[in-house]
């Protein structure tokens, strides 16, 4: 299992380094074997959809990781207010600064939207479990549920992660302003 | 492109629009075609050229136009019977909601050509939907909570109609009253009221 996983992982790195350089239209199946050393055999064996899955599979791989980075540059937040406004000046700096993800956006953002927007139901379940251990731990206001907060501030981070709106979430007190209000002020008490 | 503006269409161009969203709403736009919409609304294709000269692009586009227009009016009426904030903001939410949900041919969209309707929506390009409902609500607000407060709680509300009704929640339906009341009393009105009291104490 654990080779198979190392094997599905090189493929996964591979496709992502093919996607940066030849965009999501152009990367082929040949070009990801190329890039991996393995046979195109190999990659429809651990992919047997060929490319449409391969491609959708790095996509998810990639948010994975995103997040996983996220998850793991907050965790050491020293009160629950200060989790949030680490997560969004992290994931919005590194939103701009994804080169794949902008030039993507840029170039065919009709291919990687729709993927993306699939991906999203299970980022917000992934950033939903995330955040329930620390609403346990924090007083709530009266008749707030952990999980049912934790929906809530999931789809607003999502939400400022995609789109800073009116705000800039590069300034750490404009952050701290937003957290306070639409993030929390109906959450803690 | 203005979204709201005021309405100039004829009865024909009308009956071709809707023509045109009942075609989309069964086939999406990739499929439909002018003959389509022709046969649908009766007319010939001649008729829709002269209406809509560009033809497919332009219908398109006059089709988006007059389906915003629809829904800022609707939108406006529900303001307008609304009596203080709570029920400006519920009946807000659930009328976007509803509207978003029960549009047909958006749905279709949506489900199986999003690739058309994302790019202009999504990342950088939700500004145009962020600010221009933000613009249009905020004057409504603007009594209850200054013109400073007005458009980023417009905005904030705004993002909620689109995070649950996009990926609807289990526990929250957001076209039903009292679940939308709940939310709003619960998330919302706490995060405006340290607001108002600073200013008023």
């Amino acid at each position: 299992m654990s080779v198979d996983l190392t094997v599905q992982e090189r493929i996964l790195e591979a496709g992502y380094a093919c996607v940066a350089r030849y965009g999501l239209a152009k990367t082929t199946v040949e070009d990801v074997a190329r890039a991996s050393g393995l046979s195109r055999a190999t990659l429809y064996r651990y992919f047997p959809g060929g490319r449409d899955q391969l491609l959708r599979d790095v996509i998810a791989w990639e948010t994975g990781r995103f997040f996983g980075r996220l998850a793991e540059a907050v965790a050491g937040a020293p009160d629950f207010p200060s989790l949030l406004e680490e997560a969004l000046l992290f994931a919005h700096r590194a939103v701009e600064e994804h080169e794949v993800l902008q030039k993507v956006l840029q170039t065919e953002p009709e291919r990687l939207l729709p993927q993306l927007t699939v991906e999203s139901e299970r980022i917000l379940v992934f950033i939903r479990r995330f955040l329930v251990p620390y609403l346990e731990r924090e007083q709530l206001r009266a008749g707030v549920e952990p999980e049912q907060a934790a929906d809530y501030v999931a789809r607003l981070l999502l939400s400022f992660i995609g789109n800073q709106g009116r705000w800039d979430l590069s300034d750490p007190a404009q952050v701290a302003q937003l957290v306070r209000t639409e993030l929390l002020a109906g959450v803690l008490s | 492109m203005t979204l709201v503006g005021p309405d100039r269409l004829g009865t024909q161009e009308q009956r071709v629009i809707d023509a045109a969203l009942r075609c989309a709403a069964r086939w999406g736009i990739g499929k439909t075609t002018l003959d389509d919409v022709a046969r649908e609304a009766a007319c010939s294709r001649a008729t829709i050229y002269r209406l809509f000269p560009g033809g497919k692009d332009a219908l398109l586009e006059a089709t988006t136009r007059r389906e915003l227009d629809r829904f800022f009016t609707g939108l406006a009426q529900r303001f307008d019977e609304a009596s203080n904030l709570e029920d400006l903001l519920v009946v807000g939410v659930v009328y976007a909601s509803r509207a978003l949900a029960g549009h047909e041919a958006l749905q279709f969209i949506l489900a199986y050509e999003p690739e058309v309707v994302l790019p202009k929506v999504a990342f950088r390009q939700a500004d145009r939907v962020l600010t221009a409902v933000s613009a249009f609500a905020a004057p409504y607000l603007t009594p209850y909570l200054g013109a400073e407060e007005a458009p980023r709680v417009a905005e904030w509300v705004t993002r909620l109609v689109l995070t649950y009704t996009l990926a609807p929640a289990d526990d929250v339906d957001m076209g039903d009253e009292e679940s939308v009341r709940r939310l709003v009393r619960t998330f919302v009105l706490p995060g405006l009221a340290v607001h108002q009291q600073s200013a008023v104490s």
